[in-house]
């Protein structure tokens, strides 16, 4: 009853937040408008005891990239552009398309039998390593290579960047 | 390593040595090494000499790549025989002809002469099919920079034509090449033939057409037949003199040997199949050349389409599937090799003396060089087949073989070489009787010693050919019996019952094939 | 499961370990010890150090499967494997990164963007690539592919004043992240479908499913279309014009032959290995884009006027080529593949190295024009790179025909004669542009440039690549030999 409860109000905030996030003028209000969607996806992670997820939603999104659009947002002025009309003139078409691809979804998604969804089954109670311990194991023994590798990748990917924003001499 | 292989690599090392050593000594070194080869090259009459022996001498057969097998195997026999020797006579003389014409990048310009001389040979000696296409292709490389660096005004266009047909061609013949590996398991030819005649691997009626097509079009191309012949009189009259010899005498020989070589012992059922209409097109290339040849104003253009016509002839001789024809297009490849590279150094040195091509400008040339008029003559009659010359020897022969398949490819083939007599003489008349016009006179100066010992030896051939036929002819004779024979064999498994396919286990693909008809 | 990083863990990896190692070396040393631009050169020679260590493990590596005459050594779980084909393809890398490392230096000296990250970067790639050849786990694979191709998106655009090579990079990078999000989204469904990354599990489980499953061919597609575009094979070569033009031309010449042929070995390890049962699906996708890379690679080459763009199309149309031996999909087409992609290396890097002895302060030479008469100028190098575009073209005796002869007979044994004769024809098409620059080279009359001044890097070079497009067509017994080793099995 109570994860009831939570997931619809996470839902909401999910929800509402991309709402808001697209229909605020204000640059800035968006951005926070899209915290909370975030934050309302990694509740629902977290409903799915999903706990890694939720912490990297945290940590990542809110945390990193969410504050670098702050960021960028306050460097850049975006004032004039507040001010401007903020939508175009297709949302009509839009709408049609996204209607669209929804129904030709809901069809695909029908058709194949996946809306007729076993009822619910209780999540199993917890047992054992968690969640995170289950990740991590799986991080460093099955997959350690791969890991170690994607930190190279990281790596190469700074040294570009760096290379790219330095002033030519 | 047999003398075959010497003179094979002599060329190649006579390249080698031409670009490493400094280019004032081009010319001689040139001179001197094509002289050698030449005189080397004699030393392969030996086992052919008025024997007419369809025996191959001179065998070297090496692994050159394991697997897929490639082997280097090369042989002689009379067919090859002749057009190596001609390659091997031709190639000092064109360093001749070039002496004092190629001023600019000599050093390159012979190199590449004797890189061509090296393909040449390679392609009449190769006896492993994918050796013969490298050889094949090696030899449009030289030719495509000896008309490109050194040719005339429109040179770039020519060559870059003369390449892309050939290339054409030659892509579809190593498909087919490479079919044939899949299906026999060797690319050695000997064992593809013998293969052949065992009944070990058969080639069905619907896999002959497409193969013979796809070599008979690439050796059509070189030939060229009629309606592949629009390359040649660009290449031709573009091409330095030493370029429109090579290519006349030697290159369009190996498309005909190709077909004689290939195309009728692998695939005789399709050849015989395709006869009527390769005879049609070769008629018509015979009659239309030298139509086209009687109203060209330019004089290397007129010899380049009598090539069209006189290349006809070898075609329709070799598909009227008779020793006599047969026997006359293999001569007359030989013969047209020395009248038609006669004909171009004859215009070429014209050339030199007076810068133009153009018929118009000269008139009156016997006045002032009578001694290049009189070889002129020799070579026209000789072109036009007057008896007692070379060129009379071929045509008769193939008239011959043609008149035994039908009186009327004989009459309308005899129709071309009246046409020749035409335009040969009519070009004899404008150019070298009547005034000797300005330019002309002060121009024109008569053969020099240079040219004339380039030219001689060619002028003796046409006699000795015209005279001593059988010297020459034995060893073409036997050789081209056994082809024939062989393109029987082919014919008679369609004409009885194919045997059935289920007596043995799938024919020739397997290496084992190869195997068991080796040990036969 | 239960040994965490085994010996044999170390041995298969240790080729990869070095190349990070000297390129995060050289990074550090390039910044603390040797800052002063006029050192950098010296980072050349320890980029060599570091690819001759990748090279001994490789070949101990190699002595260590024929000594155990084993086939395989797998490592990390089914993560790695070490056989014939891996150090095959890692020979390659090892020849690409050690040619472009050489030839580099003085190109970037006239562009004047001579940084010490170019050497770190160049082994970082192949690092990259090491797994590409080397992975059987997808996770590992795509991991590779994109430290392989991040680190080209930095290479394409290190011309940092050019504004040619920051719109390539662009461009590159769109692409590229594009056409990652395809190949994760194939990777990831054949994850779902199967329940697990490693290849051997993943081909066990396939081949007991219908060839007609929807998502096993929704898998097959997107896996293809990622992959198809790293390889630059049409309809996905729409970055190849752009970033090759646009790219400094030895890193043009590395993306086109290495990072090529690593996606290559993805290719073929996947769908020759994994994906084999289901060749019903996948065959008739990947020959229309061979196809279309023929044709589009030929024809638009026919009007380019720009050198590296031409190059670009060509390489297209090998990519093409090459994708052919997948299709025969039988021994000699396995060969022909590896053949292909050796000789490859040595006859594109070579016509590179040309433009880039070329290059001058104030000249790119990268126009067909300005070849013009290079015979006059600069015999050697217009004599060289005819050697290159024959080979290229696939005319004997040079190395490119043995590997166009291969990819031939591998299609007519296994009795795609269409697909034969299409690309038979398609080659005498390729000589007609290979030939406008011999043409330009040898017929036009002389341009204005300068004569070409190669250094010591070129000229090594220029051997080495010379001697192996001749050797190799005149010889091609013992690469035959070694291909022929490195089949898959």
């Amino acid at each position: 009853m109570l994860d009831t409860i939570f997931f619809y109000v996470f839902a909401l905030l999910t929800i509402g937040g991309a709402i808001a996030t697209i229909t605020r003028r204000s640059a800035m209000h968006s951005a926070l408008s899209l915290i909370v969607s975030l934050l309302g996806v990694a509740g629902l992670y977290l409903l799915q005891k999903a706990e890694f997820l939720f912490a990297v939603q945290i940590v990542l999104y809110i945390g990193g990239i969410m504050v670098l659009f702050l960021f960028v947002i306050m460097l850049v002025n975006l004032d004039q552009a507040a001010k401007e009309r903020q939508f175009n003139r297709q949302w009509l078409l839009g709408l049609v398309a996204s209607v669209l691809v929804g129904a030709q979804m809901v069809w695909m998604l029908n058709s194949a039998g996946v809306l007729s969804l076993p009822a619910a089954v209780p999540a199993p109670a917890a047992t054992g390593p968690g969640n995170i311990e289950a990740l991590a194991d799986l991080l460093f023994r099955e997959y350690l290579l791969p890991f170690e590798v994607a930190s190279l990748l990281l790596l190469v990917a700074i040294v570009g960047s760096v290379m790219m924003a330095k002033k030519t001499s | 390593m047999t003398l075959l292989d010497i003179v094979l690599f002599l060329p190649l090392v006579a390249f080698i040595v031409i670009l490493a050593l400094p280019k004032t000594l081009s010319r001689t070194l040139a001179l001197a090494t094509s002289m050698g080869i030449f005189i080397v090259s004699l030393g392969l009459l030996a086992p052919f000499l008025g024997k007419p022996t369809s025996a191959v001498s001179f065998e070297t057969n090496l692994i050159w790549i394991q697997s897929p097998a490639i082997r280097y195997h090369i042989s002689l026999d009379g067919l090859g025989l002749w057009l190596l020797l001609l390659s091997t006579m031709l190639t000092p003389l064109c360093v001749l002809i070039s002496w004092n014409y190629i001023t600019d990048r000599v050093k390159e310009y012979y190199a590449f002469l004797l890189l061509l001389e090296f393909g040449v040979i390679g392609v009449f000696v190769s006896m492993d099919l994918f050796l013969f296409y490298v050889f094949w292709e090696v030899t449009l490389v030289p030719m495509y920079f000896l008309i490109g660096i050194w040719g005339h005004d429109r040179r770039i266009y020519a060559t870059v034509k003369f390449f892309l047909y050939t290339m054409a061609g030659s892509v579809l013949m190593l498909a087919a090449i490479l079919y044939l590996y899949s299906r026999a398991g060797t690319f050695d030819y000997p064992m593809i033939l013998q293969l052949l005649s065992s009944g070990r691997l058969q080639l069905t009626a619907a896999e002959q057409l497409p193969l013979f097509l796809a070599f008979f079009i690439a050796f059509a191309i070189k030939v060229p037949l009629f309606p592949l012949h629009t390359w040649l009189p660009d290449a031709h009259v573009e091409a330095p003199t030493a370029g429109s010899v090579m290519l006349a005498s030697v290159m369009l020989k190996m498309g005909t040997y190709g077909i004689v070589r290939f195309c009728l012992p692998m695939f005789g059922n399709a050849a015989h199949q395709c006869a009527p209409v390769i005879i049609a097109l070769a008629i018509i290339g015979i009659i239309y050349g030298a139509l086209v040849a009687l109203v060209q104003p330019n004089m290397k253009k007129l010899v380049a389409y009598s090539s069209v016509s006189h290349l006809g002839f070898v075609v329709l001789g070799i598909f009227t599937f008779t020793q006599q024809g047969m026997d006359g297009a293999v001569y007359q490849m030989l013969n047209h090799g020395i009248s038609t590279g006669a004909l171009f150094m004859l215009v070429g040195f014209l050339y030199e003396r007076n810068h133009s091509l153009e018929i118009k400008s000269y008139g009156g040339v016997a006045n002032v060089a009578p001694v290049l008029s009189v070889i002129f003559m020799v070579t026209t009659l000789a072109s036009i087949g007057l008896p007692v010359l070379n060129n009379f020897v071929g045509e008769f022969l193939v008239l011959q073989g043609a008149a035994i398949v039908s009186w009327k490819y004989a009459a309308l083939a005899g129709l071309g070489v009246i046409f020749s007599a035409c335009y040969m003489l009519w070009l004899y008349q404008r150019a070298f009787f009547g005034e000797a016009g300005e330019g002309v006179r002060h121009h024109i100066t008569d053969i020099n010693k240079r040219e004339l010992l380039a030219i001689a030896p060619l002028v003796i051939l046409m006699v000795w050919m015209g005279t001593g036929t059988s010297l020459f002819l034995k060893p073409i004779t036997a050789v081209n019996a056994q082809i024939l024979e062989q393109s029987k064999i082919n014919v008679e498994y369609q004409v009885k019952a194919p045997p059935a396919p289920s007596a043995e286990p799938a024919p020739a693909t397997t290496a084992a094939v190869v195997e068991v008809a080796r040990a036969r | 499961m239960n040994q965490f990083y085994t010996p044999t863990d170390h041995f298969s990896l240790l080729p990869a370990l070095l190349l990070a190692l000297f390129g995060c070396a050289i990074l550090m040393l390039d910044f603390f010890v040797l800052p002063h631009p006029r050192q950098k050169r010296w980072l050349i020679f320890f980029a060599l150090l570091g690819e001759f260590f990748a090279g001994l493990a490789l070949y101990r590596q190699y002595r260590f499967l024929e000594d155990q005459s084993i086939p395989a050594l797998r490592a990390f779980s089914d993560g790695l494997i070490i056989d014939g084909f891996s150090i095959f393809f890692n020979a390659i890398f090892v020849a690409a990164a050690v040619l472009v490392a050489i030839i580099s230096y003085r190109y970037l000296e006239v562009e004047g963007e001579h940084h010490g990250e170019f050497y770190g970067l160049i082994l970082l790639a192949q690092c990259g690539m090491y797994f590409l050849a080397s992975g059987t786990e997808l996770v590992t694979i795509f991991i590779g592919i994109e430290l392989m191709a991040v680190t080209f998106y930095i290479l394409v655009g290190f011309l940092r004043s050019d504004r040619r090579s920051n719109e390539a990079a662009m461009k590159y990078l769109l692409l590229g992240a594009f056409s990652s999000g395809f190949l994760a989204y194939g990777f990831s469904l054949l994850y779902a479908i199967t329940g697990s990354t490693r290849l051997p599990k993943i081909a066990a489980e396939l081949a007991q499913r219908p060839a007609t499953d929807p998502l096993l061919l929704l898998a097959i597609v997107t896996t293809l279309v990622g992959l198809l575009f790293k390889v630059g094979a049409a309809p996905f070569h729409m970055w190849a014009p752009d970033a090759y033009e646009g790219a400094p031309t030895p890193v043009t010449a590395y993306l086109s032959v290495a990072s090529k042929a690593a996606s290559v070995a993805v290719l073929v390890r996947l769908f020759l290995g994994t994906l084999a049962p289901h060749r019903i699906n996948w065959e008739p996708m990947l020959a229309v884009a061979v196809v279309l890379s023929l044709t589009i690679g030929n024809f638009s080459a026919l009007s380019q006027t720009n050198l590296k763009r031409l190059l670009a199309f060509s390489s297209i149309s090998h990519a093409g080529y090459i994708l052919l031996g997948l299709i025969a999909g039988n021994r000699t087409g396995l060969t022909g593949i590896c053949i292909y992609l050796f000789v490859y290396t040595f006859m594109n890097t070579g016509a590179f190295l040309v433009l880039i002895s070329l290059r001058q302060k104030g000249m790119t030479g990268d126009d067909i024009d300005d070849l013009n008469g290079l015979i006059h100028r600069s015999p050697g190098h217009a004599l060289l790179m005819a050697l290159f575009l024959l080979s290229l073209g696939g005319i004997p005796p040079t190395a490119g025909f043995i590997a166009k002869y291969y990819i031939f007979l591998s299609l007519v044994e296994t009795g795609h004669y269409a697909l034969a004769i299409t690309a038979a024809l398609f080659v005498a098409v390729s000589i007609y542009y290979y030939f406008r620059i011999v043409r330009a080279m040898f017929l036009n009359e002389a341009g204005q440039l300068l004569p070409a001044l190669p250094g010591w890097g070129a000229r090594v070079g220029f051997a080495v690549t010379a001697l192996a497009t001749l050797a190799i067509g005149l010889y091609p017994e013992p690469i035959i030999r070694f291909a022929g080793t490195s089949l898959l099995r």
